[in-house]
């Protein structure tokens, strides 16, 4: 932000940067910046690939990809905000009588648009970014439609229950082989629920009388938790199971262990 | 700026200030201290009878301990077993919701049930799971499946899967008791006028851990999907297992 | 600065219309005629034990019992004496309506259904207040819960009823706790006007909410809620006779939101004073009344969403009920076309606090009035647009994720304004750090954690993870709680000598703002990492991976619960003993500062004339 009243002397806006700099507002508050987006930096590196579940398939990739690439991206916006509340902590003024006169700045034009401009341009990278990669998906569970096994994924109230359709079998746990397509078709036998499985980063409510589908190719062998991501009731909480991402063969030999039928 | 300094000292604003932190934290604790008496059983936990026998499953060898358990289906049944528990006329379980299980121990549960049925919502809970041998002796048959239209009540047991308690999921269909019914006829029960069925399992538990189950067969009738009022409320059809 | 104190104000003989019904009725009268009402409508509908229909049925006597209260109330403290006048055609007389606005009838009026709108807003202050309390003990309770896995302290039907209770307690005193309080004791002054447009139905606003909370409180005692404050259905329709409670609550609270954004909006509109052109109304006024603005049109679609509610629960009307034609997306739509603009509703007046704050302590004009208004404008343009970004993962079409993407996203843009005005005021500036100054500084921290995550949220593929996790229950306490609640503390510690006549006690302001702060941060560090590693929300149990990062969280929530304590502690101990404040003790210019304390009946001697905006600080102004 320049000064309001210094007369505007400075022939180029090179030099007018240079000037801006060298004054120790300017200096303390850039330096403060440098520090918070280095800090916010940082901690999307850090803080996501640390604390997030085993990656098991591309849509759990694409949302950490997300996470740590909003992060660095915004980092300079956050670390100019905080870097300008720093200087000005700094510049705390303490005691029972007010502070002298700052400068009577009322407005500053250009500002206001830079930074409309900058914020703008960063929702639209994120909503291009978001919808880049839903297509993406979109595309992915086109494609894979034909070889995808599917399994029914049932909500009752607290318990979920896996039906695959093409291998004939019915379980409580959810055992997918690696690589292949998956199409999950979500019911409801009662209330809302929403069917998580939570290392394969896909997400969908269940509802009675309708099928909700959502797709994803397990790539990592594993254990998988699946959860319900929306208040059911009593024993919401208790409405998780267990699952595995297991090889093709150890996949086949569970189908026949449960009595289903190999397609 | 110039302000009169009103009549307390600091100090006396201090004792003041302590003595109002101090009262508030123990009203919050007091509202705590009711929320978590009111969160009690409404019966005692029933304890598995521990025996000294044993038995070998898969070449491993499990201490045996066994539970019993009644389904009813109203208060007044229940209190002609002896059962004067809950509040409510909902269809219930008895003696208690809340069972105790030692670890690592083969667990035979016998259920008397003595409610009738409709149909369930998921098909899925008519068939035998997590039990030894995948089966459950009804009235002295050994069945793995009960077709969904022919369950009164389901015992589901299970858990929130962890790195610090082992997984433990039973489910159990019990079928209704129904007059001229060709495959399981309602025994009339010793000392008691009612007739049901004699439903015996056994598990094997893992570690200890907290559990849950509840009935997956629609009983809260009146209610959305029959899922409320009996369903819901905790202590009538659903409850907690302990493996301790 | 001038330490005037003034006690002597002009003294009115009291009105004492002697014979008139007005001066008998107070809030005894009014619970006692409301408890009437209640056990006559309930006993009157109650159904037997075998009725058939039975739950029906006693949703039905229930309901009844509860909206029988809420008017049985109104009428018992005289709410409808007026009204009843006009219909025989008179009106109340001079001497009653003087009366009525509870001048020289000292604490007494505040029990009464009093017009004068500073009575108004000290009620309000005192109900947000115990509010506040309420649903802060319970969020104590929640994180005791959820201190070790297992769900060992309270049971699932106490956990989630905690859960729900906790949200909607929070959610409406959050409504209310800025445009209250401040809203209708400070605004009418600094807008220059002698009291609200329509001071009857600012009673009632008052009122009308009054009969809510022990309306919600009933819930505790028919059995809780089971759906969280969202209440989706079905699941709501399935609920026990304490959903009755919750449905009741919010037609009750959305006819008093109705009531009171209509009055706020009409005063802010017509009654400013000479010379207040729209360019000279203080900051927080704008942001007040386009707060109050957005929630005339919310507010309608909650009510209705619990109208189909609860004639689902009575009468089987099966709006949400997928098995005769009905959806529970219906109910989800309608609710998040008022959810989503309601967030909004609790953050513009939090911000708008600031932004009136920051130019008195900075000694700075504000930065861009207009980009302030145009952020203010923005928010409340886009909020309505964006309300199913919360049914992302529902499993509608995905051809829907696209808009209401950029519509969330877009939001960004005038909440970046708002941040940039607080910024340009505090830039160069020497920030004198005073409680409502350090407040501004935790806000700026606490909005942008809060916001950033939220972008995060907005794009899909990432919601697709988060979506139902602690993450977003993070999320949206840092933008409610860190932000909007923090802003109305500033509010309250900068307003306070004007409400009470005395400061608020600064050492008792700093401990209670570092405690709160600095638990507040733990709290939520420890929920963002739950939910990242994937810990759903509302749930009374969880797996033990998720042990260390709760224990911290519930760590963190005492610190800021002792906190609160302490702020309290400071209120009601400043209240009856703080130092007694002059006149202006912050220097500002607003018009509030220039009456005294108390302030008179219909605040100002002369209406005074404006010829600037209130932000002439700083060198050469």
């Amino acid at each position: 932000m320049s000064n309001h009243d210094e007369p505007d002397l400075k022939p180029t806006p090179g030099a007018r940067a240079t000037a801006l700099l060298k004054r120790p507002d300017v200096a303390r508050t850039a330096v403060f910046t440098i520090i918070w987006t280095a800090i916010f930096v940082v901690l999307g590196l850090v803080f996501y690939p640390k604390w997030m579940p085993t990656i098991m398939s591309t849509d759990m990739k694409a949302m950490e990809r997300i996470m740590v690439a909003f992060t660095v991206i915004s980092a300079p916006i956050a670390g100019l905000v905080m870097g300008i509340a720093t200087q000005a902590v700094t510049n705390r003024h303490k005691g029972d009588t007010p502070p002298p006169d700052g400068p009577a700045i009322r407005t500053n034009g250009p500002v206001v648009v830079v930074w409309s401009l900058v914020s703008g341009i960063f929702a639209l990278v994120a909503v291009v970014w978001g919808i880049a990669e839903l297509n993406t998906m979109a595309n992915a569970a086109t494609t894979d439609a034909k070889e995808a096994i599917h399994v029914q994924v049932i909500g009752s109230q607290w318990v979920w229950s896996f039906k695959y359709v093409d291998q004939g079998v019915e379980s409580d746990k959810l055992i997918l082989p690696i690589d292949r397509p998956v199409e999950f078709d979500v019911t409801s036998e009662d209330v809302n629920h929403s069917f998580w499985p939570v290392q394969l980063g896909v997400k969908v409510d269940a509802n009675k009388l309708q099928t909700t589908t959502v797709h994803t190719v397990p790539n990592k062998l594993g254990a998988i938790d699946v959860k319900c991501a929306e208040l059911c009731g009593l024993y919401h909480a208790y409405m998780e199971t267990s699952g595995e991402v297991v090889t093709e063969d150890n996949f086949k030999n569970w189908v026949t262990a449960n009595g289903g039928h190999n397609a | 700026m110039q302000t009169t300094t009103s009549g307390t000292t600091s100090s006396k604003r201090l004792i003041s200030a302590l003595v109002f932190v101090v009262l508030g934290v123990a009203v919050v604790g007091a509202v705590g201290f009711t929320l978590h008496s009111l969160s009690a059983d409404p019966q005692k936990p029933l304890y598995a009878t521990k025996s000294s026998e044993t038995i070998v499953v898969d070449g491993k060898t499990y201490p045996k301990a066994s539970a019993t358990l009644g389904v009813y289906p109203d208060k007044a049944t229940a209190a002609e077993d002896g059962y004067k528990i809950n509040k409510k006329d909902y269809v219930q379980y008895g003696p208690s919701t809340h069972l105790v299980l030692p670890a690592h121990t083969y667990v035979t549960v016998t259920i008397h049930a003595y409610d009738g049925g409709e149909q369930l919502n998921n098909p899925y809970f008519g068939k035998v799971v997590g039990t030894v041998g995948g089966t459950i002796n009804i009235d002295g048959v050994d069945v793995s499946n009960v077709a969904s239209d022919n369950v009164q009540h389901t015992f589901t047991l299970h858990g929130i899967p962890s790195t610090s308690q082992d997984p433990l999921f039973v489910n159990v269909p019990l079928p209704q008791v129904k007059e001229g019914d060709k495959g399981f006829l309602p025994t009339q029960d010793p000392g008691t006028h009612f007739k049901g069925h004699t439903v015996t399992f056994s598990f094997i538990t893992g570690g200890a851990g907290d559990y849950v189950w509840n009935c997956e067969y629609p009983c809260g009738d009146g209610s959305y999907a029959k899922f409320g009022a009996a369903m819901s409320t905790y202590g009538y059809m659903s409850g907690k297992v302990t493996v301790k | 600065m001038t330490t005037l104190h003034n006690t002597s104000t002009h003294s009115r003989p009291i009105p004492n219309p002697a014979k008139s019904l007005i001066t008998k009725l107070n809030m005894g009268t009014g619970t006692v005629v409301g408890i009437l009402f209640a056990l006559g409508a309930y006993y009157a509908l109650r159904p037997a034990a075998d009725a058939a229909n039975f739950y029906n049925q006693q949703n039905k006597a229930l309901l009844a019992g509860m909206f029988a209260w809420s008017i049985g109330f109104l009428v018992g403290i005289g709410a409808f004496i007026g009204p009843f006048r006009w219909l025989i055609g008179k009106d109340l007389t001079a001497e009653e309506q003087l009366y009525l606005a509870g001048d020289g009838q000292g604490i007494k009026r505040y029990f009464k259904y009093c017009t004068d709108h500073k009575v108004v807003g000290i009620q309000y202050l005192v109900g947000v207040m115990a509010m506040l309390g309420v649903g802060g003990t319970m969020a104590m309770m929640i994180r005791t819960s959820l201190a070790i896995p297992g769900g060992h302290f309270v049971g699932a039907t106490i956990y989630n009823s905690l859960v729900g209770l906790h949200g909607i307690t929070m959610i409406i005193a959050m409504i209310i706790v800025a445009t209250g309080p401040f809203g209708n004791y400070i605004m009418p002054i600094m807008i220059g006007a002698r009291d609200m447009a329509f001071p009857r139905l600012n009673a009632l606003s008052w009122w009308v909410l009054f009969t809510a909370i022990p309306v919600l409180c009933s819930a505790w005692f028919l059995g809780g809620i089971p759906t969280g404050w969202t209440a989706y259905a079905p699941l709501s329709v399935q609920a026990g006779p304490g959903m009755n409670a919750f449905i009741a609550t919010i037609i009750i609270f959305a006819f008093s939101t109705a009531v009171a954004g209509m009055n706020i909006t009409a005063t802010v509109v017509a009654m400013r004073a000479k010379g207040m052109k729209w360019n000279r109304v203080p900051i927080f006024v704008i942001g007040a009344t386009m707060s109050v603005a957005l929630a005339i049109p919310a507010f309608p679609t909650f009510m209705l969403a619990m109208v189909q509610t609860a004639t689902d629960r009575v009468f089987n009307t099966g709006f949400y009920d997928a098995n005769v034609g009905g959806s529970g997306w219906l109910y989800a739509h309608l609710f998040w076309i008022m959810g989503h603009p309601e967030v909004y509703v609790i953050l513009l007046p939090g911000v708008a606090i600031l932004m009136e704050i920051a130019p008195v302590f900075v000694r700075k004009p504000l930065f861009s009035f207009n980009a302030a208004v145009m952020g203010f404008a923005g928010i409340a343009g886009l909020s309505v647009l964006v309300w199913a970004h919360h049914m992302y993962i529902s499993g509608w079409t995905p051809t829907l994720n696209g808009p209401f993407m950029v519509t969330t996203e877009m939001i960004s843009v005038p909440t970046g304004l708002l941040f940039l005005v607080l910024l340009g005021t505090i830039w160069r500036g020497k920030p004198w750090m005073k409680l409502p100054m350090l407040a501004l500084f935790a806000v700026i921290w606490n909005l942008l954690i809060g916001g950033i995550t939220g972008i995060y949220l907005s794009d899909v593929p990432a919601d697709n993870y988060l979506h139902g996790s602690m993450y977003v229950t993070a999320h949206f306490h840092y933008t409610l709680m860190g932000a909007a609640l923090t802003g109305a503390v500033a509010g309250l510690a900068y307003w306070f000598p004007k409400m009470t006549g005395r400061m608020l006690n600064e050492r008792a302001g700093y401990i209670s703002f570092w405690f709160t702060q600095i638990g507040f941060q733990i709290l939520f560090l420890g929920m963002f990492i739950a939910g990242a590693e994937g810990q759903p929300r509302r749930v009374v149990s969880f797996a033990a991976m998720y042990k260390y990062q709760n224990m911290i969280s519930t760590g963190g929530a005492y610190l800021v619960g002792t906190g609160f304590i302490i702020l309290l502690w400071a209120v009601i101990h400043s209240w009856r003993k703080g130092d007694i404040a002059p006149q202006n003790p912050w220097g500002a210019k607003t018009l509030e500062w220039t009456v005294p304390y108390p302030v008179p009946l219909e605040n100002f001697d002369e209406l005074p004339v404006i010829t600037s905006d209130p932000y002439g600080y700083g060198k050469g102004n």
